[in-house]
């Protein structure tokens, strides 16, 4: 008996297996229509000169898929960090049921504030990864460093350490996009749209939750697309 | 036996095993309340708290190897520094707070004397990353560890897993900090039914229920909230506690109620441990109260002592001394693994 159960258990899981496609979600993080390498210099319209990148790493959070405002499915792994100095980190693998049809994603820019304050944790949450500030609790959601001449701070460089989970500053944005094509989300983030509204002349460090962390949360969430 | 009976036994004595691995570790009185950490989060085991030990008296935690979370959380001063008003770091810094002292951390639930850190896990990475104290980053850390002859093998006895992370680092520091329980102090016994306060210890314990009890609170002798206890600014550090943090003016001036357990062992007093004896701090309170914008309502009404319930109040005061907790060995240096 106990023999026949393991069989159809096997037989079970071998046709759920077959009904798995593959598919991935890519992050495209682009200056001008060119994808961004670490220390490549650019040139940045706003400000008339040149601009480079050290650091664009953020996290994305509670991905799920939607089928006419129905929810379909989420992923089962939580937080995903994605930075840009790990191109392995661009691109987020899931499984799917072919069964299951899905054209909206939601997803969360940052870390939600139960994370936050429940202790430390491993992999792409671990403080190691430079996503944890220490001076007070609490996850950096979204950070963007770089070298552009023309940005006063010390060394040109510009800093924003975008973070905070509580009222009034929490920094945590839902963002939900149109699928045009199901095998292969690409889903960009223009970085010089961001640089359009913020001149790196006057705002080049946010390094604190307040209301400039917020609105520039706010700015990069909108900036998110499907490529087309 | 049936193989499904076996299993179950084997469930049953697996967590009856795990369970007093716990109480063993931690095992407060029945007149403490519900701790606030999440053991499930960070299961107590003797090798993870061992781990945690060995890295709250290691110097390498620090960028040149000199300071240790020892050098400023002493243990035989209830883990705060004796004698020192503001911390001492690396290079012969001076930080702007006193270390406070390290007990019942368990039932905190916000850390450092204006609330910046929120969870037992993360507080270490203040002191770890601070340019003043060890002025390290807990990626280099990890490095360290990871070459460092004694640490692969602790981590994977701890862990399983020889392969050192930064998640691991800090919940082995939590554990061995969860572990550092305060509740054997003559107080304790008192309210254990196994010892009596004497007469004048009596009277203070009446006068510390009706003067100091709502902020103190028994038997953690902290309600774990922030107050504005209406010291006059030192004006050479210009601290306003929570503030730094909240940027509310609401928190201006507020800082971390302190426990007063061990108070023999943790002068000076206040946040920037301007009062060297427990007398100067009643005469704070009696008379030396600055009214401001935030200051906490129970202190307007704060009644004025005799010089005799000055001393029948420090009386009992002095029963919340826990010195088997202070010389406990458990929690000294750890001669057989560190040099």
């Amino acid at each position: 008996m106990k023999f026949y159960t393991i069989l159809v258990f096997l037989f079970l899981s071998l046709i759920s297996f077959a009904q798995q496609s593959n598919e991935t979600i890519q992050f495209k993080l682009s200056f001008n229509h060119n994808s961004i390498a670490v220390g490549n210099k650019y040139f940045n319209h706003t400000t008339s000169d040149s601009i480079s990148f050290d650091v664009i790493r953020f996290y994305i959070s509670n991905i799920q898929f939607f089928q006419e405002e129905a929810f379909a499915f989420s992923l089962e792994k939580k937080h995903h960090l994605i930075d840009l100095g790990n191109p392995e980190s661009l691109i987020i693998n899931f499984d799917k049921n072919t069964k299951q049809n899905y054209n909206l994603i939601k997803f969360d820019l940052g870390i939600d504030s139960l994370t936050n304050v429940s202790g430390a944790f491993g992999g792409d949450l671990d403080p190691t990864n430079g996503m944890y500030w220490t001076w007070q609790s609490g996850y950096i959601n979204f950070k963007l460093e770089g070298v552009t001449p023309s940005c006063p701070a010390r060394k040109n460089f510009f800093q924003f350490h975008l973070g905070g989970y509580q009222a009034p500053f929490s920094m945590v944005q839902s963002i939900e996009l149109v699928i045009l094509d199901k095998k292969n989300i690409i889903i960009q983030l223009p970085i010089e749209q961001l640089l359009e509204k913020i001149n790196l002349k006057e705002t080049y460090e946010i390094m604190s939750p307040n209301q400039s962390s917020v609105n520039m949360a706010k700015l990069i969430a909108s900036l998110f697309s499907i490529s087309t | 036996m049936s193989l499904k009976n076996f299993f179950f036994l084997f469930l049953t004595i697996s967590w009856f095993a795990f369970s007093s691995e716990q109480i063993s570790y931690f095992n407060p009185p029945n007149h403490f309340p519900k701790p606030a950490y999440d053991f499930n989060s960070n299961r107590l085991t003797k090798e993870i708290k061992e781990l945690g030990r060995v890295l709250f008296y290691d110097p390498v935690l620090s960028k040149d190897n000199t300071i240790s979370c020892a050098s400023c959380h002493s243990p035989y001063n209830a883990f705060a520094h004796t004698d020192h008003d503001l911390s001492h770091g690396i290079n012969d810094q001076i930080g702007t707070r006193n270390a406070p002292p390290l007990f019942n951390l368990a039932w905190q639930k916000t850390f450092m004397w204006d609330g910046a850190i929120n969870h037992l896990d993360m507080q270490a990475l203040a002191p770890i990353s601070h340019p003043k104290e060890m002025n390290e980053n807990l990626k280099n850390v990890v490095k360290k560890l990871q070459n460092k002859r004694i640490y692969p093998s602790l981590f994977y006895q701890a862990f399983k897993d020889s392969l050192i992370t930064g998640e691991h680092i800090l919940k082995a520091l939590a554990q061995f900090q969860l572990t550092l329980v305060s509740a054997t102090s003559k107080y304790d016994d008192v309210q254990k039914g196994i010892a009596q306060f004497s007469h004048q210890e009596k009277k203070g314990y009446l006068l510390f229920q009706k003067n100091c009890n709502s902020c103190h609170t028994e038997p953690l002798f902290s309600n774990q909230k922030f107050a504005n206890n209406g010291l006059p600014i030192d004006t050479t550090l210009n601290d306003f506690g929570k503030w730094m943090i909240t940027k509310q003016s609401s928190d201006s001036l507020k800082f971390k109620i302190p426990s007063l357990r061990n108070l023999t062992y943790t002068h000076p007093y206040m946040h920037d441990g301007r009062f060297q004896k427990l007398n100067q701090v009643l005469n704070h309170y009696n008379k030396g109260i600055i009214t401001s914008q935030n200051k906490f309502n129970d202190l307007e009404k704060s009644t004025v002592l005799t010089p005799n319930e000055k001393s029948d109040l420090i009386a009992f005061l002095l029963t919340l001394n826990d010195k088997k907790f202070v010389f406990d060995h458990k929690h000294q240096f750890p001669r057989e693994i560190l040099k």
